[in-house]
């Protein structure tokens, strides 16, 4: 079947290029993420795939409304899917700190526990899902 | 073909790189229950282990050496005491390691400057109670968790009472007010 070939060999291009880079030891541009939990439906939902932009903040800072991967600032090790909410005490970003929420409120934990997140901590921009 | 776009080609490619080689984790979630965190199970859990100490304590040698079903009765209860100890001294350490590593932040430990050596002592004095069968190092852990609990409480400047457990055991828990 022709979008099977099509699909093979774009794997092939993606398998080749992701082990590149990981002998190149140098960043993917693009993550792949795969979603665990509730706190962001009903945008996004446990299971769901999502490829993410990491080169999205290199030259403009996080915008209110992006969906977007970060360390957890409690464990790095982990990384967290959440959104950029509003600055809520009337500061304009200029401290460059940024509020990040899940979307359902009830079932998240985001800057309400662990507070503002440094740029550094974001990892990229939520693209698209597959 | 319709329903053929690239979009659903680049998706099945994706997916089958996934196949390859996993996708990492985007966590949308919280530890559950979310936010909550509560130091009265680490305290029933040491009540338990002080419990196991006093049934040891009380339970009789089986007489006669000779009597199966008795020599099996006793080491069938003095089994399950143990089991029961270890079990319990270790949701001791696993309660209160959440609890101090997940909800404690930096200026809590400033706040409260025997926070790590609490901790630190509460872990030595589980072990300790699994290793041995020790009615005194029982009471010490169950001292050493209400003073935890006394000091997570109080880090919510929530005041807190200290309570008759209630239980067959006695002792108090440290509760919420």
């Amino acid at each position: 079947m022709k979008a099977s070939r099509s699909a093979g060999s774009l794997v092939g291009v993606i398998a080749l290029l992701a082990a590149a880079v990981r002998v190149l030891r140098i960043g993917m541009p693009i993550g792949r993420y795969v979603v665990e939990g509730h706190s962001m439906e009903p945008a996004y939902r446990a299971g769901d795939r999502v490829l993410v932009n990491r080169l999205a903040y290199i030259r403009w800072p996080p915008r209110v409304g992006d969906v977007v991967v970060l360390y957890d600032p409690e464990r790095r090790s982990r990384r967290l899917l959440k959104r950029i909410a509003p600055p809520t005490d009337g500061d304009d970003g200029a401290l460059r700190r940024w509020i990040v929420l899940g979307d359902n409120a009830a079932d998240s934990r985001d800057s309400r526990q662990f507070g503002s997140v440094a740029r550094r901590d974001i990892i990229g921009k939520a693209w698209r899902k597959y | 073909m319709s329903g053929l776009t690239l979009d659903s080609v680049v998706s099945r490619a994706l997916r089958m790189v996934d196949g390859l080689s996993a996708p990492d984790v985007a966590l949308a979630h919280c530890d559950i229950p979310c936010g909550i965190y509560d130091p009265h199970y680490a305290q029933i859990a040491a009540l338990s282990v002080l419990r196991m100490n006093q049934l040891s304590d009380a339970l009789e040698l089986a007489p006669d050496l000779k009597n199966k079903p008795d020599q099996a009765k006793y080491h069938n209860s003095m089994v399950r005491y143990i089991l029961v100890k270890e079990e319990h001294a270790e949701i001791v350490k696993r309660e209160v390691r959440i609890i101090w590593g997940d909800y404690f932040k930096p200026e809590h430990a400033e706040k409260y400057a025997d926070l790590h050596a609490t901790v630190w002592n509460i872990m030595k004095l589980a072990s300790k109670n699994k290793v041995e069968m020790n009615m005194q190092a029982a009471q010490d852990l169950l001292v050493a968790v209400q003073k935890f609990a006394e000091m997570f409480w109080d880090s919510k400047g929530t005041k807190t009472a200290r309570v008759p457990s209630g239980q067959a055991i006695g002792g108090e828990l440290v509760v919420p007010q």
